[in-house]
């Protein structure tokens, strides 16, 4: 058999070898008989971070069954359900459970009203500045911090803050904007907007031009575009930024601790000072396991009415 | 009669050759030629700001300069670097600090757990005042190395007429809204109970008359925090008046807020912090972890140290910082301590939890 000119010019390339290389030795550690269990393979990280979630789950579970013995600060050797007994007599856990449900409801329900528009022009303006503009808004908090961002409202809403200076212009005495439920809630609403607006972003990207277009020429104004048109369609990203926002806003320990003034805390707060301020490892494991079930019933509601949104990544529900 | 040789007593003869090696001023190295290997560095928790720059001058600066070991400062809170000692010790892993700078209630805590090293051992401890030793405990567990008052501390600009003399005097109206205390009430209990006309003989059992003057300063709508929000709200004017330790009080001067502080009528709650070290440490690093407490027991690291904090020590001869001679938060001698109220820790320890519970039982409503 002779060779053609072609095939004595043609150099095998490093990258293709090394690439050779490579399959060899995934058929190796990984036969080709296996192929079916590749998607296991793939998941199998997540699936390790989501195990050692559900250890120490079980761990924490096993803890609050536990009383702490104060005559020697361990846990008592009895398995007892005390700690919820505790919980459930307690009319502070009582008023922190519900403020922080009434907390993580209405930072939802203000953020969304304002990522709405937001992502809306985000998406919509034709101008790439307007556009750029926005997103670098949007990012920067991102790289300031939850706490520093807390920090920055106490300054900017304290006594001698800007706020109180703009309104000392107006002949308006300085008011105690901080250390209360509204500051909190503004706090929460502050961080989560961001999260919001990516949510939502791709669900209106996702929705025709074409469609507005063809309600303006059907006679629709804007409103009755927005209404009709834009929110429904944008109800996945809507839902989704919902359940983010909710969730993370019922977890939260920062803001309740740094505008709250010590008076205003959520449930992540209650856990705080059970497991760091009196010791009771029991009895904070109990409010953990509350916390995890009350968002857990509240997320499955959600998605049970109104699906996972875009969480759900194209799933009916 | 034998003379038998314990491991304890050969520690004591190491300590007491290596403390003398301390005082003299000499390092360390050159009289003890048996001494433990060196760490690179030992870890103390400590407070941040004014505490830690004390510790540091009065102690830390020392130590090193006597012995070459660096020494670094975890500002880990107190209440956050317990359950990780607790947990390093029961998982038998080298615990994160050497030692811990701890309220003697929390110390007494882990005392309770097992989990601090005997320090009976430290010469020095020969030269300390009866405020050296923990109460309830057998042995030392922990070292008390200074006390304190949770003052009144007040802008006197918001109160032209002086001083308040009472607890009561916090619920004038024209304070709502303007007062702050710690945000689990610790140093205020006491002193609500007899502001709320009832006895401190009634502690722990009857404390109707706390939670009740509680509820009155509640609807003062405090505000309730940790010491660095102490000095940051009265610098920024949200504040008139706070219940909170005269160190903060004294910080918030140095830094040129115009404070003052007084012990009201009713008294003030007066305790301890002190030094310990957890079990689990390497023998050489427990060895230079004792070492560095004994050191915080000479007389001269405890001029330095609590000249910074405004404190009075567990050493005699010590001459009281400028300006605080006298002070009701500084007592020194028997008298002083006739407006100060101390309840023993193992009453603190076994009801605190309790106490922090109802205080916010109140205060979230």
């Amino acid at each position: 058999m002779t060779r053609t000119p072609d095939q004595d010019s043609f150099r095998y390339p490093l990258v293709w070898r090394l690439l050779d290389g490579l399959n060899t030795a995934a058929d190796v550690l990984w036969p080709r008989k296996m192929a079916r269990f590749t998607g296991w393979l793939l998941l199998a990280p997540a699936l390790l971070l989501v195990g050692i979630l559900v250890i120490s789950l079980v761990q924490i579970a096993e803890s609050s069954l536990h009383v702490l013995d104060r005559s020697t600060f361990m846990p008592g050797e009895d398995y007892t359900l005390a700690n919820y007994a505790t919980i459930a007599d307690s009319a502070t856990y009582a008023r922190v459970l519900w403020r922080s449900l009434l907390g993580a409801a209405l930072t939802v329900v203000f953020t969304l009203l304002l990522a709405l528009p937001y992502s809306y022009v985000m998406v919509r303006t034709t101008s790439a500045l307007t556009r750029k503009a926005l997103l670098i808004v949007l990012f920067l908090p991102f790289f300031i911090g939850q706490v520093v961002r807390a920090y920055g409202i106490l300054i900017v809403m304290g006594r001698s803050g800007a706020v109180n200076d703009i309104l000392g212009l107006v002949g308006i005495e300085p008011l105690r904007l901080l250390f209360n439920f509204p500051a909190v809630v503004f706090g929460l609403v502050q961080y989560m907007l961001p999260f919001a607006v990516l949510m939502l972003a791709p669900a209106l990207t996702a929705i025709p031009r074409e469609i507005e277009a063809a309600a303006n020429s059907l006679g629709a104004n804007w409103i009755r575009t927005f209404r009709h048109i834009v929110i429904p369609m944008a109800k996945p990203g809507l839902v989704g930024a919902g359940l983010v926002v909710g969730t993370l806003s019922l977890t939260d320990f920062a803001m309740p601790a740094m505008l709250g003034g010590g008076s205003q805390d959520f449930i992540a707060n209650a856990i705080y000072d059970q497991f760091f301020r009196t010791a009771d490892q029991g009895l904070g494991s109990a409010l953990a396991l509350i916390l995890v079930a009350l968002g857990s019933v509240i997320v499955g509601v959600i998605i049970a009415f109104f699906g996972a949104g875009t969480l759900g990544m194209g799933g009916k529900k | 009669m034998r003379n038998r040789m314990t491991r304890r007593s050969v520690l004591r003869g190491g300590l007491a050759t290596s403390a003398a090696a301390l005082l003299s001023g000499l390092p360390a190295g050159k009289l003890l030629a048996q001494e433990p290997e060196k760490p690179t560095e030992i870890i103390v928790r400590a407070w941040g700001g004014d505490w830690v720059q004390a510790l540091k001058a009065g102690v830390s600066d020392r130590f090193t300069e006597m012995t070459g070991i660096a020494v670094r400062h975890d500002l880990t809170e107190d209440n956050e670097i317990q359950p990780k000692v607790w947990a390093a010790v029961a998982q038998n892993r080298i615990p994160p600090i050497h030692v811990n700078w701890d309220t003697t209630t929390n110390a007494t805590k882990s005392a309770l757990r097992g989990v601090t090293v005997d320090l009976s051992d430290l010469p020095n401890l020969a030269n300390t005042t009866d405020l050296a030793k923990p109460v309830g405990v057998d042995g030392y567990p922990i070292v008390n190395t200074y006390g304190y008052v949770y003052v009144l501390a007040y802008r006197p600009e918001a109160f032209p007429d002086g001083a308040p003399k009472s607890w009561r005097d916090l619920l004038d109206p024209r304070l709502k809204g303007r007062i702050a205390l710690y945000n689990d009430g610790i140093g205020f209990h006491f002193p609500a109970q007899v502001a709320g006309g009832g006895s401190l003989d009634d502690i722990p059992d009857n404390m109707d008359a706390c939670w009740e003057f509680v509820k009155e300063i509640k609807a003062q709508q405090p505000l309730l925090g940790e010491d660095p929000d102490f000095t940051t709200w009265f610098q920024n004017g949200e504040i008139d008046a706070a219940c909170t330790i005269s160190t903060n009080a004294l910080a918030a001067k140095k830094n040129g807020i115009d404070i003052a502080w007084t012990v009201p009528e009713e008294g003030c709650k007066f305790d301890t912090d002190g030094l310990w070290i957890p079990k689990g440490l390497p023998e050489n690093e427990l060895y230079w972890a004792k070492q560095y407490i004994n050191l915080a027991l000479t007389q001269e690291s405890q001029q330095i140290w609590l000249d910074g904090l405004g404190l009075p020590g567990v050493v005699p001869g010590l001459t009281p910082p400028a300006g605080l001679a006298g002070d009701p938060s500084y007592p020194t001698k028997p008298a002083d301590f006739e407006h100060l109220i101390r309840i023993s820790n193992a009453v603190q320890v076994q009801n605190e939890s309790d106490w922090f519970s109802k205080f916010k039982e109140i205060m979230q409503g």
